[in-house]
């Protein structure tokens, strides 16, 4: 398992930007950027591998994983302030961002436990990138999914693997090259979440009732089959995730995505 | 037998390639499939996005298969399975997006033209699929498309069964990404929905596009110089030869 980069540490602020708790068998990882829907900075990222670095460190690991974000918002997506390369930001910034990004996907992948996103609201562009890595995922139907970085004129590199082993290589095709944003009730039809609920006011029974049962099987066959099914689909590549990584980095530097980001900031 | 314009719809151009042998189905024959071949490329230099249609109320029947019979020495066939594999490798390789408007049927040939589509339009009551192995064909040319296109399951059943399948079926599973209904204007929608991809900015569409595809593996050379060489195995077979002419002769 890779470690996360000393700097990345450094960047941590006092109030943590993800958090982890446990309920006995059930731990949950929040991400806590509300004002900023839980977007992707490189503090929300370093403080996320701190908080799997807690769960590497455990003995006995939680059976289930739930990930979900507070406010209204599961994650709105890489923060594209971060990555507008001006005279306060590095040129290396998008790419230092991403590989974080990569790493984290890849960390949360290969954890022994079941993962489950709880996607209590808009989960865009990495942020759905989250949904798709985790073994199961739950949603209401009005939430918000989707990969519209076509649209801005950048590349989802990232996420692309992680898609392609969810829904197949052909709807990933016709998801991410169209671009835009689907409601959550499209999301479960074409399989980026696994299970449906009709109102976010429903969402933390069916999880908790999806993670009770879940904690009712062997917690060693769980973890043998996920283990499987990871080396199944060629999960345990973090070469490719990392050359992912550079490619959404070059098009994100690209004249054109920048003026494109620089417009969007108005 | 290829006629191929230049559009511009809504500030994106595109390059409209339509099979032009309607009284035929658009059956394709080598030099139709060479043309539509150069003519990919072409498109490719030119920029913008392609969009693949057929004349008539026939997308594409597939081979030319009296053609096909006549050339006893099975070169006919070898052209058009190259040729096949050339074309479909051309537009996963084209920068921007391709759509197939597939109206009425499209079978074997046609088929694998739709499962290498970017976007595929059908036509509800229409009729889609591989039905060759019934003429002692393989459909392995297509099949490293065909299994980035729908799941491995029925990738099988697909290049396997010698049957057709509805356009709601193709919907379905997904060989099909717009159902249009029957009798609609199928190359209509789709040149709808070749202005809306070909307006996502060029260079992100291009480096996505061809991400996607280098992780289906569909641009491994070797995988795809493979599937030819399996369908190019068989012909001029005994199997062939006599499969083909007792179905053409079954036609008459």
């Amino acid at each position: 398992m890779d470690g996360p980069q000393a700097e990345e540490h450094a960047v941590a602020s006092d109030t943590p930007e993800a958090t982890l708790g446990f309920d006995g068998p059930v731990a949950t990882l929040t991400l806590q950027r509300p004002a900023q829907r839980n977007a992707l900075s490189t503090g929300l990222l370093a403080d996320l591998h701190s908080r799997l670095d807690e769960l590497d460190a455990i003995v006995s690991p939680p059976t289930v994983l739930v990930i979900t974000g507070a406010g209204r918002s599961f994650c709105a997506g890489m923060d594209l302030q971060q990555v507008i390369i001006d005279q306060d930001t590095a040129a290396d910034v998008p790419l230092r961002l991403l590989e974080s990004l990569a790493r984290a996907t890849h960390r949360i992948r290969m954890l022994p436990c079941v993962s489950i996103a709880k996607v209590n609201g808009a989960a865009i562009g990495g942020g759905c990138g989250l949904v798709t890595i985790c073994d199961l995922a739950i949603t209401h139907a009005d939430a918000k999914l989707g990969f519209p970085e076509v649209d801005l004129g950048l590349c989802p590199a990232v996420v692309t693997p992680w898609l392609v082993k969810r829904i197949g290589a052909g709807p990933a095709r016709r998801v991410l090259l169209r671009g835009g944003i689907m409601s959550g009730q499209a999301a479960a039809e074409i399989g980026i979440v696994t299970d449906l609920v009709e109102t976010r006011e429903q969402l933390d029974e069916r999880c908790d009732s999806m993670a009770r049962s879940l904690t009712a099987g062997g917690p060693k066959a769980l973890r043998a089959t996920k283990e499987l099914l990871n080396e199944l689909d060629g999960s345990a590549s973090l070469e490719v995730l990392l050359r992912a990584a550079k490619l959404s980095a070059q098009v994100l530097s690209t004249d054109d995505a920048q003026a494109r980001l620089r417009g969007r900031r108005g | 037998m290829i006629r191929v314009e230049r559009v511009t719809a809504d500030g994106s151009a595109c390059t409209v390639i339509t099979l032009n042998r309607p009284k035929r189905r658009n059956a394709l024959t080598p030099s139709m499939i060479a043309e539509l071949v150069a003519a990919l490329h072409t498109a490719a230099e030119a920029g913008g996005g392609v969009l693949l249609r057929g004349e008539g109320p026939v997308f594409c029947a597939g081979f030319d298969l009296r053609l096909c019979l006549d050339s006893t020495d099975g070169s006919a066939i070898r052209l058009l399975l190259s040729g096949l594999s050339d074309a479909c490798r051309a537009m996963r390789a084209h920068p921007g997006p391709v759509v197939v408007a597939a109206q009425g049927a499209a079978i074997a040939g046609g088929c694998a033209l739709v499962a290498a589509a970017d976007w595929a339009i059908g036509e509800a009551g229409g009729r889609y699929g591989y039905p060759v192995t019934r003429l002692g064909i393989s459909p392995a040319v297509n099949a490293p498309f065909l299994e980035a296109a729908v799941d491995g399951g029925r990738a099988r059943d697909l290049s396997l069964l010698p049957d057709l399948v509805s356009g709601e079926h193709a919907a379905r599973i997904g060989l099909l990404h717009t159902l249009c209904a029957e009798g609609a204007d199928v190359t209509q929608a789709a040149s709808e929905e070749a202005a809306r991809l070909g307006g996502k900015p060029a260079e992100a569409f291009a480096v996505t596009k061809a991400w996607l595809t280098e992780l289906e593996g569909a641009d491994r050379d070797t995988r795809t110089d493979r599937a030819l060489e399996v369908s190019l195995s068989l012909t001029g077979g005994q199997e062939e030869r006599t499969m083909l002419a007792a179905a053409l002769n079954g036609d008459r």
